[in-house]
């Protein structure tokens, strides 16, 4: 059997695994929700990940863990941080990347990336949830619609409305007194995707936009918040085929480095 | 020299005991003082001891019915303890133009904590010009008389000299601790260099210098921690920083060599020089440009110069920014200061100081990302 390593990713909303070949081919993948446990998320995510492959974890020869659970993997060889794996891995999908946006379950960062795919500065929002994942699905929660309908409505919106981005209990009444003030909810989908881009801009704009620009991490996946964060800085994003496992896949390049130097 | 660090620590931990007993026992008038600028000299002339305020370790509770949350925590622990009654030991305080949100402050200590003696002085801003200092004089002149009135104690030019020796003298101790460092980085620990520095605060400077002579040959024996990632810290305007952020900063795999903050090398910049004119003497280190101090108003003087030559002077390796959450002067500063470090390929990474959360994991990401930057995977 050749080579194998692993990348783990164990962020506040989902934990996500990655097993990579000497080759730096992505042999597989997992993605599944953290719940309470960090440590029984990886073991499960890594284990799914290995059963499609028909292996385990005697099988790997590195193992990288990575997000806010990543001290508490007992199986991980090292830990990296998050900000370190984003950019690596988004120098993988797209080696001319030098901005990577990553916005997560709970937070987002911003990370200038150099051509070798090392993190060379970067700025994050770390003290509160609005403009992240949790943010999109509380506020579909008030609209009473699922992520890839509110990303499907906000494109008819005809009228220009806003809501504040700074605070998501905040957001989520202003919603409701606009639901009930008679807005339709496909204005209102794409005034809380623009509250999002505004946010992110707003980091972007602490360590400069210079191009070209990726997007990672779950909320990549939702079509409104691409849309309206391109329109607001005025670049296309690159978005990796399955942006969630960015994070993942860098820490299974450092594994991969570090097992074979 | 365990004893004294540890006298330091349980000082600096719970400094209301420590000096309600030293009062009890040497009968003797406790001032507190604004942060950063203040002559303590003259309050320690006029037979009194000046303690540099502080910020309590328990979260603000009823303070905030007289201060607004956004106010940086040293504020709002100050008001705290005030409407808690824990700063009953205080026989008077003197305030100072030092920021928008130290301004409000006297009125709330007044009623809250009621200390007999209570003085405002108007410092300037850096302007060019003799006007400046005339007018600094005469502000010193006025505390000065003042102090004399309240303790019924005269403040000679030979006792004001003799406080400016003892603490030049502290100056020249705390200095010595720092080229120590500086020499064998990871000989003193982060929150150790803190507790020295903050303790001699809110302690009688004779002491202090007492045990800092006992302490240093101490020092001079112990073999440093392993050669790691050399990094400069600075800001922590008016504060201490929680002693686990230092920690932690030295688990990651990085030493703090030196720097810029001042429960750190500001507060023992610069001595005062001796003459026949001490509150002239006094009034020429207020005047000093370095280290620059946002809430001096220079702005002739580059803050980012002044912490560049530390990073370089060390071979530091990067910066750490302890910014203290709502400190305006810090913050008003940090865009300029941030843009300059990257000019000069200096690698930065900011942490915000809050006073009762400190989000320990989000620390420790910003931290280890920032470590990874410098020194790789
Ligand atoms: S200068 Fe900053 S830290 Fe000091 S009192 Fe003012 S706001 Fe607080």
């Amino acid at each position: 059997m050749s080579l194998m390593v692993a990348g783990v990713d164990i962020g506040s909303l989902c934990t996500k695994t990655v097993i990579l070949s000497a080759e730096r081919k992505i042999l597989s993948f997992n993605i599944l929700r953290s719940g309470a446990v960090y440590r029984g998320a990886a073991e499960s995510s890594l284990n799914e990940a290995l059963k499609t492959l028909g292996f385990n974890i005697k099988d790997l020869k590195y193992v990288v863990s990575t997000g806010y659970g990543r001290a508490r993997v007992p199986f991980a060889d090292a830990e990296v941080t998050e900000i370190t794996c984003h950019a690596r891995g988004a120098n993988y999908f797209f080696p001319e990347v030098r901005t990577v946006i990553d916005i997560g379950g709970q937070d987002s960062k911003v990370i200038r990336v150099n051509e070798t795919g090392q993190a060379v500065r970067f700025v994050m929002n770390d003290k509160c949830a609005a403009g992240t994942g949790r943010f999109l699905e509380v506020m579909a929660g008030a609209l009473g619609v699922d992520l890839e309908e509110m990303s499907e409505i906000a494109l008819y919106a005809h009228e220009d409305i806003e809501v504040s981005s700074t605070c998501t209990v905040f957001a989520e009444s202003e919603i409701i007194s606009l639901l009930a003030g008679g807005y339709e909810k496909r204005e209102i989908a794409a005034a809380i995707y623009k509250a999002i881009a505004r946010r992110i801009t707003g980091l972007t704009g602490q360590i400069g936009l210079v191009e070209k620009v990726a997007m990672t991490g779950g909320v990549a996946k939702s079509g409104g918040v691409v849309r309206a964060l391109e329109k607001k800085l005025g670049v296309a994003l690159l978005i990796p085929p399955e942006p969630q496992i960015v994070g993942a896949c860098g820490a299974a390049l450092i594994a991969r480095e570090k097992a074979l130097p | 020299m365990e004893r004294i660090l540890k006298k330091f620590f349980e000082l600096t931990a719970n400094p209301y005991g420590s000096l309600a007993e030293w009062k009890e026992k040497n009968k003797k008038k406790v001032i507190g003082c604004y942060p950063m600028q203040l002559p303590e000299e003259i309050i320690h002339a006029a037979g009194m001891l000046p303690v540099i305020i502080w910020r309590s370790n328990e979260p603000v509770t009823m303070g905030h019915a007289h201060i607004a949350p956004f106010n940086c925590g040293l504020t709002r622990s100050f008001v705290d303890d005030a409407v808690k009654g824990k700063l009953s030991f205080l026989d008077g305080v003197v305030f100072y133009r030092m920021c928008l949100q130290a301004q409000s402050l006297p009125f709330i200590i007044e009623r809250n904590a009621c200390p007999s003696y209570m003085e405002y002085l108007y410092l300037p801003a850096l302007y060019p010009g003799a006007s400046i200092r005339d007018y600094l004089i005469e502000e010193f002149e006025r505390l000065k008389k003042s102090l004399e009135e309240f303790g019924g104690q005269e403040i000679t030019v030979q006792s004001l000299n003799r406080s400016i020796s003892v603490y030049n003298r502290n100056r020249r101790l705390l200095a010595e601790v720092y080229a120590l460092r500086r020499e064998k980085p990871g000989l003193i620990k982060g929150r150790e260099m803190q507790a020295i520095v903050n303790s001699s605060m809110l302690m009688p400077k004779e002491e202090h210098n007492r045990l800092l002579e006992e302490l240093i040959p101490e020092l001079k024996k112990r073999s440093p921690a392993d050669q790691k990632v050399r990094v400069v810290i600075y800001g922590g305007l008016c504060q201490t920083v929680q002693p686990e952020v230092l920690d932690l900063i030295e688990s990651l795999g990085m030493v703090i060599v030196d720097d810029d903050m001042y429960v750190g090398s500001r507060y023992f910049a610069n001595e005062v020089e001796a003459s026949e004119k001490p509150v002239e003497s006094l009034a020429n280190r207020y005047l000093k440009k370095l280290p620059p101090c946002p809430t001096k108003g220079d702005w002739e003087t580059d803050w980012t110069d002044y912490v560049i030559e530390i990073v370089k002077r060390n071979k530091a390796q990067g910066v750490i920014t302890m910014l203290v959450k709502f400190c305006p002067p810090h913050l008003c500063y940090y865009p300029d200061l941030k843009r300059k470090f990257a000019e000069h390929g200096i690698p930065e990474v900011l942490i915000e100081l809050e006073h009762e959360v400190i989000s320990l994991e989000q620390t420790r990401t910003r931290l280890q990302s920032f470590i990874e930057i410098i020194g790789g995977v």
